[in-house]
Parts: structure tokens; C-alpha cells; sequence
């Protein structure tokens, strides 16, 4: 603020964060005051089972979509970044779609596609597997919309890679796996680590798409935003908020994980 | 070199087996219907006369807007209903918001403003009477009656309310906090004690429960798409109106069985109570009624 002085630019600049930054911060803080008061409700068994029902199954099937995410996403931002054949900026463009879809949009045309009445849900039904109302819907849901969040931004770091490290590899004599293994993978690290994070948050808060394709049913379906929209339908919103809060302190705890995750490999 | 591809082939055989490992964990909670032997029967409500209050209240000349908090299987029947009123009063302006019963009752007391509230059960009703968000005595102003419904292929095969103990049914039904699940529950309840279901009825039925949803409505779709075998909604929810173009196998509930809902309607402290109470009085009247039985509600 030095050079800034006291002139109204300045002042107009901090107003403006102060505010913004309040009125960002104050829902979440409000929720954990909310949450602090009503942490009685874990004393019954009901509430307890929800919770444990729920952050179970959200935490596995987020972390399973994750891995699905990163080995299908990993080579498909690969060929993005370096792909030179005619369409491939169509084929980015399809890739992101489902970023812009409403949720309710997400789960119609997963059902339209993996529904019993759908293109290959009616194969599948015939074959006698049925992924409605299952975990596997839920997982599915939470891999289509996540999916393009670690596709952007594994795509933006391999492109960002200055190419004639690569190049210096090959000439070397290590072959495209080699390269691919030991120079591209370890330089994008930074962006692969931020886009699992993005993708993962995403498929953790994942709501509409789930309560359309895979339904609500507690253990089976019903994940944390499930579980707290439903006690929120309920009436009982003292487990809704704590449900909240709990869910809140995990995805903290994650990313502060994989914060400290990220620092030890750049510092390596 | 070798030990990375190792590393990722290991990782894969982990994802793909722990997806199909998934719907094969054992669910920590099976599904339970709770039977309440001291009141079998649905919680249906006294009939309250209707107000001196409300029973002659013409919409105020210069209108307004009225906002009416409804529950979700009146979404259609108020639409239409609404329509007619902006209509005959150029000035007044109709919001309908619909959901779950519990929902709107919910919303009310964390602080959401309306003129009226409708539910479909009294229960819920007298929740927010108890939570002071009504003013004035509640009064029914329709029914319902539950119905078993399937797609029209009816994959399941099912014919009757004993078929929805057989194994394997995707059975589809409200939340049990909202009226259309509740009463659902009830009514299976009564089924089970009846003498006529086989041995361990509501136990079975309640394994074949493959969604609980938020409301009826949500179940009515899960039957549209195909995705459920079966669905519990109300009549009105099966008329031909509510499912536009996609017939849907109506099976109705045994004689013995409790089936019918009565909904309830009252102002909302804080709102408007005279245009509350013109739109109460316009849905009693002999048109609002109209309307309410040609998308299937009885009284």
C-alpha cells in the first residue's frame, strides 16, 4: 500500500474485500456456530447411524470415482494437450460439458444413457445387471461430473511443459512410455495434484445428479449431501447442520492433507 | 519403469474391484418399517367447519401477490386452479411453491415467508399450527387416496399388494416424513396384520424398498422412467393428466388397507390473512372443488 497511499482507488478496494470476503465467509462460519449448538443430536443412535451410513459412503465412493477419474482423465488430458488431428478442440469443448450442465440436466442424461430405459441401460438390464439404486449409479454419477475438472487441469499442465525436456529425453534414448513416466508425469504434478483435488471436492458435494440416477436410500445411496438434504426435508435440522459441519471438517481436513502432500513433491 | 506400470496396473485391479465389490457391501441399515399397533390406522384428521372468517371472502379488488406454500401431489391441481383465479382477478398474482409436506413446514418455521400452507396430512399441519406459523384453525379442504403403481411393461410382474413382498422388486416410495410415505407405510402396516398378507410381509416389503424419496412426485417419476418396478403415490398423482402420455399400471389398495389422505389448509401467521383467506375460500367453493376432483382428489 505504500505507492497506493491514501487516495480512494485504495480505499474503495479494501471496502469492497471486506465486504465480499464477510459475506463469503459468514454462511460457513454461522453453520459451524449452528452446528457447535446442536452437537447434542450425535447422543442419538439415529443420527449417529446416518452419519456413519453417509460419511462412509461418501468418502468411498468419492475416493472410487477419484481413481477412475485420474486413470481415464490422466491419458485423455494427455492426448488433448499434444493431440494434433483435426477435431481436438471439439473434443476439449465436449470434455468440459458437463461443468455447464445443471445437475438436473447431469442426472437425465445419465439416466437417458445408464437408465433401465436407457441406450445401454436396456443391454444391461437384459443382461441382468441393474445399476439403478445401486452404489455403482452413485460413483457413476459422481465420475461423469467431476471428471472434466481434472481433465481442464491436467490438460492446462501438460500443455504448460516446456516440450524440449521431452524432447531431450528421446533424444537420450528413452522411449515415449519412458518419457511420458519419468519427465511429463513428474513436471505436471502440480496441476494433476489441483485438478484430483477440484474433481474430488466436486464428486464429494455431488447432490442433483445422485438423488435423480441413483435414488436415496440410507448405506445404499444416500451420501453426506443426501442425508443432509433429507433431515433437512425432515424437520430435524439440528442433524442436517451438524451433518453439515461434519462434512465441512472433512473435506478441510482432506485438502490440508493433500496440501502438505503437494509441498513435500515440489520441495523434493 | 517396470515398477510404475506395476503401480498403475495394481491401481486399476483396485478401482475396478472395489466399484463391483460396491453394491455387493452389505448395507449397514436395512430399510425398516416400523408398525405402530396403537394407531393402525391414517392419521386422518377431524373435519374443522370452515371459518366465519373465511367462508364468504372475495379477493380484495387491488390483489396482490399471494404466495402459497402447497404439497407436491397438489403441484397440477393448483397450477390449473391458480391460473383460473389470475384470470377472473386481472391484479392478483399467484406464486405456487410445492415440495414435501415437511419440507414447506420446515422452511416456514426457519423463517420463510407465505400467505397460506397446504399439506397433505394433518400431522404436518399440526407441526406448524404447534410452531405458531398458522394462524387460525386449519381446514380440510380435499383427499386422496393411494394407489400402487407400475410401469405399463410392469417388469416385476406385479398384480396385487401381496406381489411386493416377492424377491427382488425395485419398490420405490416418499420418505416416511412425508405424508405420501407415511401413509404408505400405514398402510403396509395394516396389510401386514390383516390375515391376508403372507407371513412377514412388512419385513420383505420393506427389504424391496430401493429408494426413499423426497416427494411423492419423485416417486411418480421413478415409475415414468422405468427405473422403479413399483411406486406408492396417490390417485391423483395416476390420473391421466398427471402422467401426460406415459400410462401407468393403477393397482388399487385392498378395502382393508387405510388409504386415503385428507389435506388440510391454512393461513400463515404474518401473511396476508385476507388474501389467505379469499384463496381458502375459492378452493371450498364449488369450482375450486371442481378442479381439485378433476385431477383426482375426493373428499
Amino acid at each position: 500500500m505504500a505507492r497506493g497511499g491514501n487516495n480512494p482507488f485504495t480505499w474503495a478496494l479494501i471496502a469492497i474485500s471486506v465486504i465480499g470476503l464477510v459475506l463469503l465467509t459468514l454462511p460457513t462460519a454461522a453453520l459451524l456456530v449452528r452446528a457447535f449448538e446442536a452437537r447434542d443430536v450425535l447422543d442419538q443412535a439415529q443420527s449417529r447411524q446416518t452419519l456413519r451410513d453417509a460419511l462412509a459412503l461418501s468418502l468411498t465412493t468419492s475416493l472410487v470415482s477419484l481413481i477412475f477419474v485420474v486413470l481415464v482423465g490422466t491419458p485423455i488430458a494427455y492426448v488433448l494437450a499434444r493431440g494434433q488431428f483435426p477435431g481436438v478442440r471439439v473434443l476439449d469443448a465436449l470434455v468440459d460439458l458437463p461443468i455447464i450442465l445443471p445437475p438436473a440436466v447431469a442426472g437425465i442424461a445419465l439416466l437417458s444413457a445408464f437408465g433401465r430405459r436407457g441406450l445401454l441401460g436396456e443391454s444391461f438390464d437384459r443382461l441382468g445387471i441393474n445399476i439403478a439404486f445401486s452404489t455403482t449409479a452413485v460413483v457413476m454419477a459422481q465420475t461423469f461430473v467431476s471428471a472434466p475438472f481434472f481433465i481442464r487441469t491436467a490438460r492446462a499442465g501438460f500443455s504448460r511443459i516446456d516440450r524440449s525436456l521431452e524432447d531431450a529425453g528421446a533424444v537420450l534414448g528413452a522411449g515415449p512410455a519412458r518419457v511420458f513416466w519419468r519427465i511429463t508425469l513428474p513436471l505436471s504434478r502440480a496441476s494433476l495434484v489441483a485438478g484430483a483435488v477440484l474433481a474430488w471436492a466436486r464428486a464429494l458435494g455431488e447432490f442433483g445428479a445422485t438423488i435423480m440416477f441413483a435414488g436415496n436410500r440410507e448405506g445404499v445411496t444416500q451420501t453426506m449431501p443426501l442425508a443432509i438434504y433429507e433431515r433437512f426435508g425432515a424437520g430435524d435440522l439440528q442433524t442436517a447442520v451438524v451433518l453439515s459441519a461434519i462434512l465441512l471438517a472433512s473435506s478441510i481436513a482432506f485438502l490440508v492433507a493433500v496440501r502438505q502432500l503437494g509441498d513435500t513433491g515440489t520441495t523434493r | 519403469m517396470r515398477g510404475s506400470i506395476l503401480r498403475v496396473a495394481m491401481g486399476l485391479v483396485l478401482a475396478l474391484g472395489s466399484l463391483f465389490a460396491l453394491p455387493l457391501m452389505p448395507s449397514t441399515l436395512a430399510a425398516q418399517i416400523a408398525c405402530d399397533p396403537a394407531a393402525p390406522a391414517a392419521a386422518s384428521g377431524p373435519l374443522h367447519a370452515t371459518p366465519a372468517a373465511i367462508a364468504e371472502t372475495p379477493f380484495p379488488e387491488d390483489g396482490g401477490t399471494l404466495t402459497v406454500f402447497a404439497a407436491a401431489s397438489l403441484t397440477d391441481a393448483f397450477n390449473e386452479f391458480a391460473t383460473g383465479l389470475e384470470t377472473t382477478s386481472p391484479n392478483l398474482d399467484i406464486v405456487i411453491q410445492t415440495a414435501g409436506s415437511q419440507t414447506l413446514v420446515t422452511q416456514l418455521v426457519e423463517g420463510a415467508t407465505a400467505d397460506v400452507l397446504a399439506t397433505a396430512n394433518t400431522s404436518t399441519m399440526d407441526t406448524a399450527t404447534e410452531s405458531g406459523v398458522v394462524t387460525g384453525d386449519p381446514v380440510t379442504f380435499t383427499g386422496n387416496r393411494l394407489v400402487l403403481l407400475t410401469p405399463q411393461d410392469n417388469p416385476a410382474g406385479i398384480e396385487s399388494i401381496n406381489d411386493l413382498a416377492s424377491d427382488d422388486i425395485l419398490l420405490v416410495i416418499a420418505n416416511e416424513w412425508v405424508p405420501a410415505g407415511n401413509y404408505a407405510r400405514v398402510a403396509f402396516c395394516a396389510w401386514g396384520a390383516s390375515g391376508s398378507a403372507p407371513e412377514g410381509f412388512v419385513d420383505m416389503v420393506a427389504a424391496n424398498i430401493a429408494s426413499e424419496e423426497e416427494d411423492v412426485r419423485n416417486v411418480l417419476a421413478k415409475v415414468q422412467l422405468g427405473e422403479a418396478d413399483a411406486g406408492v403415490v396417490y390417485a391423483s398423482d395416476a390420473t391421466a393428466s398427471a402422467l401426460a402420455g406415459s400410462p401407468l399400471n393403477v393397482i388399487e389398495f385392498p378395502d382393508a388397507v387405510p388409504a386415503s389422505a385428507s389435506y388440510p389448509i391454512a393461513a400463515i401467521e404474518g401473511g396476508q390473512t385476507e388474501l389467505a383467506n379469499a384463496f381458502i375460500a375459492a378452493i371450498l367453493s364449488p369450482e375450486g372443488q371442481a378442479i381439485l376432483a378433476s385431477y383426482g382428489f375426493e373428499r
